[in-house]
């Protein structure tokens, strides 16, 4: 029997998100469904680095006074995946300001939102 | 073995330089002084990669702390401790970093020169490009690596829209779409190696594989692999998804296509040996990666064929020869890494080549359709003869430098029982030989259908054209030019 830890459940409500918005960018014809999709799939990524780094029962990585440096060795949580974690933050930013700059652009050439006819009949 | 030194002070240089040089160049878009600013850094840029010895450079790391002794350590049975984020900068960077600063320079200079005005914003893309570029080969774990892979996607979308055309928008949304999800991919991977292993830093993740052994991991090391070759194929525009690359390579100015596929082929050799380096063990990871190597090869140069503007073709001659490069690493052995690594170096010279003869036709109205005859050599033999001895040497005749990689890389096929590789790789030189001539006969040597204007050629582009014909001629008569950074690098285990 697979025991339910609040890791685990991390674990399968990154997976979710990670295949929601892989689905969704892929899938929808909605310019700005699939950027709201790519914001689930950014979130996915994170909640699957929180998830990573928790340790149950755990203390922050910051040696307190009276704690021994053992202690804290076993005890801390993972400070690495927490910096990935902002650092993600900051590219999901930058990479939605992007999109959504593109799909403004091309709004004001074309008059939809629709992939499907901003991106047919291409010509060279 | 080679001497190496910590804290290397050019790792940051090369770094920092283009990106202050972006800073500025954005500030003060308007300004006439951007053109030497940027040159100028360019130039330092070579400059110190040249010079610059080898070495590692620690960034937000450190040696794991042992609690017991109080002191620094390297014993990777500390895990908590030791971030380990570091850069590598030994014969392999260097090469390919200072093959890739030279096409910076004439970047710039073209880009200055150009036929439009460029701004600031657009010189600060080039040089964020070679940046991210640089990065990539340097660093020695996973974290750069995705950041680097990040903004080097984010910057190929800002290069490709700064073209202004209709379908250089639509390449970069595809382009943009597609780097999303194939980076938040990168970082899964990261994030599963950090979990199973505890350390981001590619070494430490050898060493744990080697000590506590795989068993048990297999599945979560296959889920990586697989994020990993997403991220990889959309580096370097591997099969499937090679439109969207040619696309991008098509609808820039050659000049950035130029930085762009150096950038690419940098993120192939990176990517490509890291994936060898943790993956290589696992049943199936080489056949995985030949096949992909194999079946872009041959699409890229299908599709080349019947391309009907020389841009599009160059586009996607990139992408074909993107699969020898992969074909190489992906062999596993010496002789393919050398190979692969080497046609890397030789690939970007010889497109530079190509893709500035590109530029040249510009200024004689854009003529690059091979719909229309324009009779270019009548009017600029020069130009002619330069394009004939790129498409030469992006064919691997000799005496060029593809002639050596591709020999390398045959070799090597037929050395690791794949004798229908060589033969596909044989093939693939004679179809990108066929390809170029029919679109530099329709250009230049057909008797004139379409009349165009006398053009002056910038001396920048004909300096930049003929410097890289001479070295595809220097590195193909004395090819250990090249391999003596690249062969000890791979025999001494000294990869990025």
């Amino acid at each position: 029997m697979i025991e339910v830890t609040i890791q685990l459940l991390g674990f399968i409500a990154a997976a979710l998100l990670i295949v929601i918005g892989i689905a969704g960018m892929v899938f929808l014809d909605n310019m700005i469904k699939k950027i709201i999709a790519f914001t689930l799939l950014s979130d996915g990524v994170n909640l699957l680095l929180v998830a990573i780094g928790y340790i149950e029962g755990g203390v922050v990585p910051i040696l307190l006074p009276g704690m021994s440096i053992t202690e804290f060795t076993m005890r801390a949580a993972l400070v690495f995946p927490i910096g990935i974690v902002l650092t993600n933050i900051v590219i999901g930013v930058s990479t939605t300001a992007i999109l959504v700059a593109l799909v403004i652009m091309l709004y004001r050439r074309y008059g939809t939102l629709k992939a499907s006819v901003i991106l047919k009949g291409e010509r060279r | 073995m080679m001497e190496l030194v910590s804290n290397l002070w050019s790792i940051p240089l090369i770094v920092i330089i283009p990106l202050i040089t972006a800073v500025i160049v954005n500030a003060i878009y308007d300004k006439e002084v951007i053109k030497y600013i940027s040159i100028a850094s360019a130039l330092i840029t070579l400059g110190i990669s040249i010079i610059s010895p080898y070495g590692y450079h620690w960034f937000t790391g450190h040696p794991a702390f042992d609690p017991n002794t109080f002191t620094f350590t390297f014993d990777p049975g500390i895990p908590a401790f030791r971030l380990s984020l570091e850069f590598v900068y030994g014969p392999i960077q260097q090469i390919m970093i200072v093959i890739s600063s030279l096409i910076l320079v004439f970047c710039v200079i073209l880009a200055t020169v150009g036929l439009t005005k460029r701004q600031g914003p657009y010189m600060a893309t080039i040089f964020l490009l070679f940046a991210s570029a640089a990065i990539i080969i340097m660093v020695n774990d996973l974290y750069h690596l995705w950041i680097a892979v990040e903004i080097g996607s984010l910057i190929v979308v800002g290069v490709v829209v700064a073209s202004g055309t209709s379908i250089s928008h639509k390449a970069a949304l595809k382009y943009a779409f597609f780097s999303a999800i194939s980076g938040a991919g990168l970082a899964v991977a990261l994030a599963l190696l950090l979990g199973i292993t505890g350390f981001a830093n590619v070494s430490d993740i050898i060493r744990i594989m080697n000590t506590v052994g795989i068993s048990g991991m297999e599945k979560i090391l296959y889920i990586s692999f697989g994020f990993f070759i997403l991220a990889w194929m959309y580096a370097g525009g591997l099969a499937p998804i090679h439109p969207l690359k040619s696309e991008v390579y098509g609808a820039s100015y050659p000049h950035a296509t130029a930085v762009l596929q150096a950038q690419s082929k940098l993120m192939l050799v990176a990517i490509g040996i890291i994936m060898l380096r943790i993956f290589g063990t696992l049943p199936f990871i080489k056949e995985v990666m030949i096949f992909l190597s194999v079946i872009t090869m041959i699409l890229g140069v299908v599709l080349a064929l019947i391309q009907i503007d020389f841009r599009w073709i160059i586009a996607y001659l990139i992408i074909s020869h993107s699969g020898l490069v992969t074909l190489g690493i992906a062999l596993g052995t010496k002789d393919g890494i050398i190979g692969g690594v080497f046609q890397a170096v030789n690939d970007i010279i010889y497109m530079s080549v190509l893709l500035f003869c590109c530029e040249a036709l510009y200024y004689f109205g854009g003529a690059t359709s091979t719909k229309n005859s324009f009779g270019i050599a009548r009017k600029s033999p020069w130009l002619c003869a330069a394009v004939l001895l790129g498409a030469f040497a992006a064919a691997g005749m000799p005496p060029f430098n593809g002639f050596q990689s591709e020999i390398i890389l045959i070799q090597a096929s037929l050395n690791s029982g794949l004798p229908e590789i060589a033969v596909i790789i044989l093939m693939v030189s004679i179809t990108t030989l066929i390809a170029l001539l029919r679109a530099i006969y329709r250009i230049f040597l057909k008797p004139p259908e379409v009349e165009v204007l006398e053009a002056k050629i910038p001396k920048a582009i004909n300096f930049g054209i003929w410097l890289f014909i001479i070295l595809t001629i220097i590195i193909g008569v004395y090819p250990d030019i090249a391999l003596r950074f690249i062969i000890p690098a791979v025999e001494g285990g000294f990869l990025p």
